[in-house]
């Protein structure tokens, strides 16, 4: 009796092992497909439409009915718009990290982690709403901007969204650094804010590098919140006020129009792609960073 | 003597650069206070001007009618595809990244295929929503020609969030003090029998809170589900429990209203369906909360 209960529970132990690595493994599965698909679709603008890549990546020329597929407006829009967000946020975030490590009171970090929290679950839809009522219509009235979209208010609004990001991964960053550290410094006579400039910042620096890659990554990766205050005008934007777009906000606007099979699809797919294979940099990046560090 | 008058000087510099870097350093925090101060003005002033805009908007009629081409549509049944993806999503979603967690805290060795699996999990984090979207788009549309369907984008959502939940779990799992595992195992419990009747409810309490956390940021997810979930509802039967068909939710009416700006009442809409997901967002921050801190409580007699 006993035997063959302790043999079924045995069996009961391989069969759940078996079912959990079996859900671990699915996430390997799910990435192998994400970026096998996305690839061979991605690329079909290279490989079947004979579009060369340096055209896709460098170019102006932009008019996919007539199989012309430069994306250059699009890629520098990416990378303008996620410049102005990090320029803002990442300074700010990395501040209030250190405020909320090294000189927040217990009862200010209790007040201002849920609002933190608040922030990050506040949808992007939402953001670019606040954007469109708020930012956009004070944009156009106290700057040169006639509409008030474009570049300035997408990076605002995704400086406000990449925000906890920043915050919480440069507090982990700091709170990680060791005790002896900030009594050392104490000790030999610095102030606080000389401890925090001139011992913690340069310790946590590859944290802290974490934290800018993966606000970066957030802000790279972004469509709604920007596509509703961009100004989705396919030029480079002369100025910091101009209207624009982005990679994100071209495929929102035109993948929903594009024949399954056209040119103009396998663009949209192969901007997708880029977008991935910058997001996969960013990763492996961070992962350099931490095994640097460890 | 003849030194006393630059020692004199240096230390009367001293005590001026003394004064000067206490002074900076009063600065200084004055300024991470006062940027740390404005984060939290900043959220009560966001929340304060959406109610400001959308508190006229709500009335039972437009919480519960449908949308219209005309003036005066509600959100209805948007509200219900907002609830029915998120079910669906969390149907998928927590019992792999459940199954997952568990086994990369409890049961894997170190080795290549945790770290493969790690390295996974990582990768579809930083997955860009609206990428999601288009391998959805790929998958469920092209692939399995469903069409714009509720399921599709729920499991477009899945893989979207299957890393924050196992995460989130893997966390919940190290809380638990080991003392507990070798207690159960000293009673000759097996490792399934330990971690299904000792960890597992000592974890339920922190599960349970990000489990809530993350419905919320579903609730009001977008670019993965306009592709694949599509941007509409079926007019005959807005309700409808069949999940291949196409299912707008709230967030994607929000969006879809203005950028196509058909309806004379775009920002009556608008206004009214922002303040509904704020709302939302705020219920499922106070219940991640509440629940995960009673049910901790039950489980384990704990506090927190």
């Amino acid at each position: 009796m006993i035997s063959l209960q302790a043999s079924k529970s045995h069996r009961n132990e391989r069969v759940a092992v078996n079912v959990l690595r079996a859900a671990a493994g699915f996430l390997i599965l799910a990435i192998t497909l994400l970026l096998l698909y996305l690839a061979v679709e991605g690329t079909k603008t290279f490989f079947v439409d004979k579009f060369p890549v340096w055209k896709f990546l460098f170019s102006s020329d932009y008019d996919p009915g007539n199989n012309v597929g430069g994306s250059a407006v699009f890629i520098a829009g990416t990378l303008l718009v996620t410049g102005f967000a990090i320029g803002i946020g990442g300074p700010f975030g990395i501040a209030v990290g250190v405020f909320l490590s090294e000189i927040a009171p217990p009862r200010m970090a209790q007040i201002l982690k849920p609002a933190i929290e608040l922030l990050v679950g506040i949808p992007s839809v939402v953001y670019g709403w606040l954007g469109l009522t708020l930012l956009v219509p004070f944009l156009r009235t106290h700057t040169s901007s006639p509409s008030g979209f474009g570049l300035a208010a997408a990076g605002i609004v995704l400086s406000i969204m990449i925000l906890p990001t920043v915050i919480s991964l440069s507090e982990d960053a700091f709170r990680s650094l060791p005790r002896s550290l900030r009594e050392g410094s104490m000790a030999l006579g610095s102030t606080r804010w000389q401890m925090i400039t001139r011992v913690l910042l340069p310790s946590a620096s590859s944290g802290l590098t974490v934290a800018l890659i993966l606000g970066i990554a957030r802000a790279i990766g972004e469509a709604l919140a920007v596509q509703m205050v961009i100004g989705n005008a396919s030029q480079f934007p002369n100025g910091i006020f101009a209207p624009t777009a982005s990679l994100t906000t071209e495929i929102v606007i035109d993948m929903g129009g594009a024949p399954q099979g056209s040119f103009q699809e396998h663009v949209l797919f192969s901007m997708a792609f880029l977008l991935l294979l910058i997001a996969m940099v960013l990763i492996l990046i961070v992962r350099f960073t931490l095994r640097r560090r460890a | 003597m003849a030194s006393a008058v630059p020692a004199a000087r240096r230390l009367a510099s001293d005590a001026a650069g003394n004064r000067g870097r206490h002074l900076t350093d009063a600065v200084a925090t004055v300024i991470l206070w006062l940027m740390a101060v404005s984060i939290i003005l900043m959220l009560i002033a966001f929340i304060a001007y959406l109610f400001y805009l959308g508190f006229g908007s709500l009335s039972w009629q437009f919480l519960t009618g449908p949308p219209s081409q005309q003036a005066g549509g509600g959100i209805g049944p948007e509200i219900y595809n907002s609830f029915y993806i998120l079910v669906l999503t969390l149907a998928f979603t927590v019992p792999i990244s459940l199954a997952a967690g568990i086994y990369l805290q409890e049961y894997a060795r170190p080795g290549l295929f945790r770290s493969v699996v790690q390295f996974s999990a990582e990768s579809l984090a930083t997955v860009p929503s609206i990428v999601m979207g288009l391998f959805g788009l790929l998958i469920f549309v092209f692939y399995f020609h469903w069409g714009f369907t509720a399921l599709g984008g729920a499991l477009t959502m899945t893989l979207l969030n299957l890393p924050a939940l196992m995460r989130v779990t893997q966390e919940a799992l190290a809380s638990v003090p080991d003392s507990l595992r070798e207690a159960s195992v000293g009673l000759g419990a097996t490792k399934w029998q330990t971690v299904v009747r000792t960890v597992l409810p000592s974890a339920i309490g922190r599960l349970t809170t990000g489990v809530v956390l993350i419905a919320g940021r579903i609730f009001g997810e977008t670019a993965a589900l306009i592709f694949t979930a599509g941007l509409s509802v079926s007019a005959n039967h807005p309700y409808e429990l069949n999940p291949f068909r196409s299912a707008e939710t709230l967030a994607i009416h929000l969006w879809y209203t203005h950028s196509e700006s058909v309806i004379p009442d775009v920002d009556r809409v608008g206004n009214g369906s922002a303040l509904v997901l704020l709302i939302m967002v705020l219920a499922f921050n106070i219940a991640a909360r509440v629940v995960g801190a009673a049910l901790t409580k039950r489980f384990t007699g704990r506090s927190s």
